[in-house]
């Protein structure tokens, strides 16, 4: 495939995309060759890799209905990726059709393939930004527009942050999202993390894979993650493992390292 | 078979249960565990009812595999252990009982895979699909993007972001390509008259607004010709095809009225006047560069002329103003170089025909024009500041000449050394004069200060403390060209004056008929003069006739090409020979 002069790496499809290798793990088709030889090689490298995404998957899903069950009504989802299967907006609204909610991403075909998927619900919307410019994704004016920062908003930053460098400082985005919520609010982050694991080899392959594509890896602890929720209270039982967070059953808590992502809920009092 | 679906009610949890933990973990499951539960109880009484169907309903096995895919149980592994849990456990669970069971069991188990791979086949096929037009969809949406942004650089880079005019580099652009295609161009430079005045006295902010009104104004006016915004309150108009000059000027004049509208900026009732440079000539021979330095150049004429007005491109004045700037930045260098020197004039004393002292007056021997006379680049030296230097290269040089012309009993003439208005002005000029009186070991009494009229009238206090000080060292101060000025002795009196320098139309008046009166307020001068204890020196003396009247009324001196014309010192010293020949 001839790639024109003026098109953006993002839309080259010959490189892999992190949102359509996450869809691969999950068992969607919404994936280019490339996204799937590079999806493969992480499996080889990591082979619980898409039981890690579907333990993420999972964990997103028993969030957000924690959430619209405690009453929060308008969801931010940044770096929400393919709306595949189980997503916030199919979720929340199953709870209450009235929940709004944002998706935000940084890559412009999994904000094409939403737009599609989101055309003619007026309470769920896409808009393409970079959770690396916190602000802009508060001023955008399809935010502001579905969104009133007036009444408790959930941040959803699932599976993302493992993509954002200390460079880029995490902890002043975050710090920025937070000036703009009102009381009441959640924070609801997961991150790869290899606490406990201690298999380094597989955490180098693993940030070699992603090297191919516009996203490298960068792993944190449990430490480092339940910092970055500073100024949220972390609802029970914290930062945990995925599968650990507030499980349906005993069994899905089970051998809950393996699924690598780390991840919690916080809410901003007040 | 025939056994009613009552028994199989009666465990329904069981197969549903170990279906449910069959398939957990194949594939991402957007449900509770109770949901997936009651989901595969449904499927699990649909196949009750497969199985025991007479005659058999292949529909109903592709039915439970489309409803597993459509419900995400969506993997080859979904599909695996969904086939070996219905085989192992769904007749012993649900309690089913038939002949041909196995027989049965093997058509279910074909129908559900076949189901599931179809199914799953088509949301592969769609999946692809969309996730291709998404691609396709964002890469247009990239391009249209990257277009309009484009389009927004090209804008921004070409206009004017305060009155969104074209900018220079547009209008560079377009005056180049109607340069190709024209027989004849023409341009207008405007600059709004004491525009400075607006945005000194309201603001920067009104100032804005008022350019931002006369852009309206100037496009409005003038829609077919492209105007453009130079910076500040600069604008230029394009007009293309003219047939001549009449052309442009129609639209000088169609902008002077635009302009001229009075416009209520901000409260503030404003009338602003412009100033246009008019150039219109064939478009052949000429660029772009050109035509906007003589329409610049123009422009400055019709504000030299007053503002509010048009001129027209003069070549010949253009040629003449070319030359003089030119030759003004070349000072520096031929200062430099060396290319300067100074001849002398005698002021001979009238009493006896000695030569009293000589005025001292810079040559350029210019390497292309030849010897120049100060009256082709004093003017411009004093426009540009150059003189300072200038002047002061002329005042060391005759001190250094003058301290050579002593005889043996160490006396002899007076230099006379003119000093421009922003000599006499620098604070440096007595610690000047003192160094170089110093160094060169001339006495005071033997420089003379030639400063105009006209600069003494406009010296404010410190200058005059200085010329005082000068004074006071002896160094003899003369008033220049006296008599084309303001012509006031009163002043005479609290200034450190020694001499008076009459100026030569007086002396003119005395070869005429009418001369009579001349010679008198000459006479009444002189009469004044020495009053005051000043001394009288008549300049342009060109007649032995003149002489004789100004010796006659009581003059002092005289200078002129009756007592030796400007040349080398050497030539005046020690002779008088316009005295002598007149007797």
């Amino acid at each position: 495939m001839q790639r024109p002069d003026w098109a953006p790496d993002t839309i080259d499809i010959e490189r892999p995309s992190v949102a359509r290798m996450y869809d691969y793990y999950l068992g969607g088709s919404h994936n280019f060759a490339a996204d799937r030889a590079a999806a493969r090689a992480m499996v080889e490298a990591v082979p619980e890799a898409p039981l890690m995404a579907q333990a993420n998957r999972a964990f997103l899903r028993r969030a957000v209905q924690f959430l619209a069950e405690s009453g929060v009504r308008q969801f931010l989802d940044i770096g929400s990726g393919i709306p595949t299967v189980g997503n916030v907006h199919e979720i929340a609204q199953r709870i209450d059709p009235e929940c709004r909610v944002l998706y935000v991403d940084v890559d412009p075909v999994a904000v094409a393939h939403s737009q599609e998927i989101l055309a003619g619900n007026d309470r769920a919307t896409v808009v393409q930004e970079d959770l690396r410019r916190p602000a802009a994704i508060l001023q955008h004016p399809e935010v502001t527009k579905l969104l009133d920062f007036s009444q408790p908003v959930a941040v959803m930053i699932v599976a993302v942050l493992h993509f954002i460098p200390d460079a880029d400082r995490p902890e002043e985005i975050l710090r920025t999202l937070r000036a703009a919520l009102a009381p009441g609010s959640y924070l609801v982050m997961s991150q790869a993390s290899d606490d406990d694991r201690g298999e380094t080899g597989e955490r180098a392959e693993a940030e070699r894979v992603y090297r191919r594509t516009d996203n490298q890896l960068f792993i944190r602890s449990r430490a480092e993650l339940t910092a970055l929720f500073d100024g949220f209270e972390l609802v029970d039982p914290g930062v945990v493992w995925v599968p650990q967070w507030r499980p349906e059953s005993p069994e899905q808590a089970e051998d809950a390292a393996k699924a690598v992502f780390i991840g919690g809920v916080g809410r901003l009092g007040g | 078979m025939g056994k009613s679906a009552g028994s199989a009610r009666s465990c329904p949890g069981t197969f549903a249960r170990a279906w449910a933990k069959a398939v957990s973990g194949t594939s991402y499951l957007p449900m509770t565990q109770a949901q997936l539960e009651a989901l595969l109880q449904r499927l699990t009484e649909r196949l009750a009812v497969a199985i025991q169907s007479e005659p058999f309903d292949l529909r109903i096995g592709h039915q439970v595999g489309a409803e597993l895919v459509q419900a995400h149980i969506a993997s080859a592994e979904g599909l695996g252990r969904t086939i070996e849990v219905i085989q192992l456990r769904l007749v012993r669970d649900l309690g089913l009982v038939a002949d041909d069971v196995e027989d049965r069991m093997a058509r279910l188990l074909a129908t559900v895979a076949t189901g599931y791979a179809r199914a799953l086949r088509d949301r592969t096929l769609d999946e692809q699909e969309s996730i291709r037009r998404a691609a396709m969809m964002a890469r247009a949406q990239a391009e249209r993007a990257l277009r309009e942004s484009e389009a927004r650089f090209r804008h921004q880079a070409t206009h004017d972001p305060l009155t969104d005019l074209p900018n220079r580099t547009l209008f560079t652009e377009r005056l180049a390509a109607a340069l190709d295609t024209a027989d004849r161009i023409g341009v207008c430079f405007i600059d709004l008259d004491r525009f400075k005045v607006v945005n000194d006295s309201l603001g920067h902010q009104i100032g804005d607004l008022l350019l931002v009104s006369v852009a309206q104004r100037l496009r409005r006016a003038l829609g077919e010709h492209l105007v453009a915004r130079l910076g500040g309150d600069e604008f230029v108009i394009l007009v293309e095809r003219t047939a001549g000059t009449d052309d442009v000027v129609e639209v000088a004049e169609a902008a002077l009225a635009a302009v001229s509208e009075p416009a209520l900026v901000d409260g503030h009732e404003l009338t602003v006047s412009a100033s246009i440079g008019i150039v219109e000539r064939p478009a052949a021979g000429t660029s772009p560069m050109e035509l906007m330095r003589a329409a610049d150049s123009t422009l400055h004429w019709a504000k030299a002329a007053g503002g509010a007005r048009w001129s027209i491109f003069d070549a010949d004045r253009n040629r003449q103003e070319l030359a003089r700037y030119a030759l003004s930045a070349a000072i520096p260098a031929a200062l430099d170089r060396g290319e300067f020197y100074l001849d002398y004039q005698p002021l001979t004393a009238l009493r006896d025909g000695r030569v009293l002292g000589m005025e001292a007056l810079v040559r350029w021997r210019h390497p292309e024009l030849g010897v120049l006379r100060p009256d082709s680049f004093i003017g411009l030296a004093e426009e540009t500041g150059l003189i300072v230097r200038l002047g002061a290269w002329v005042l060391a040089e005759a001190c250094r000449e003058a301290r050579t012309w002593a005889d043996e009993s160490g006396d002899g003439p007076f230099v006379s050394v003119n000093l421009a208005v922003q000599q006499v002005r620098r604070p440096g000029l007595v610690d000047e004069v003192r160094d170089l009186l110093r160094r060169t070991g001339l006495p005071p009494g033997r420089l003379q200060l030639e400063i105009t009229e006209s600069t003494m009238m406009s010296t404010a206090e410190e200058p005059v403390r200085a010329l005082r000080v000068l004074a006071d060292l002896g160094v003899r101060i003369a008033i220049d060209d006296f008599g084309t000025g303001y012509c006031n002795l009163a002043y005479l009196r609290g200034l450190p004056v020694t001499e008076l320098k009459v100026a030569g139309e007086f002396v003119a008046g005395l070869r005429a008929p009418a001369g009579r009166t001349d010679e008198r307020i000459l006479a009444s001068l002189v009469s004044l003069a020495h009053a005051l204890k000043v001394t009288v020196t008549a300049e342009g003396v060109e007649t032995a006739e003149q002489a004789e009247r100004l010796r006659a009324i009581g003059c002092d001196a005289a200078q002129g090409w009756h007592f030796g014309r400007p040349g080398p010192a050497a030539q005046h010293l020690g002779r008088s020979p316009a005295l002598t020949a007149t007797g």
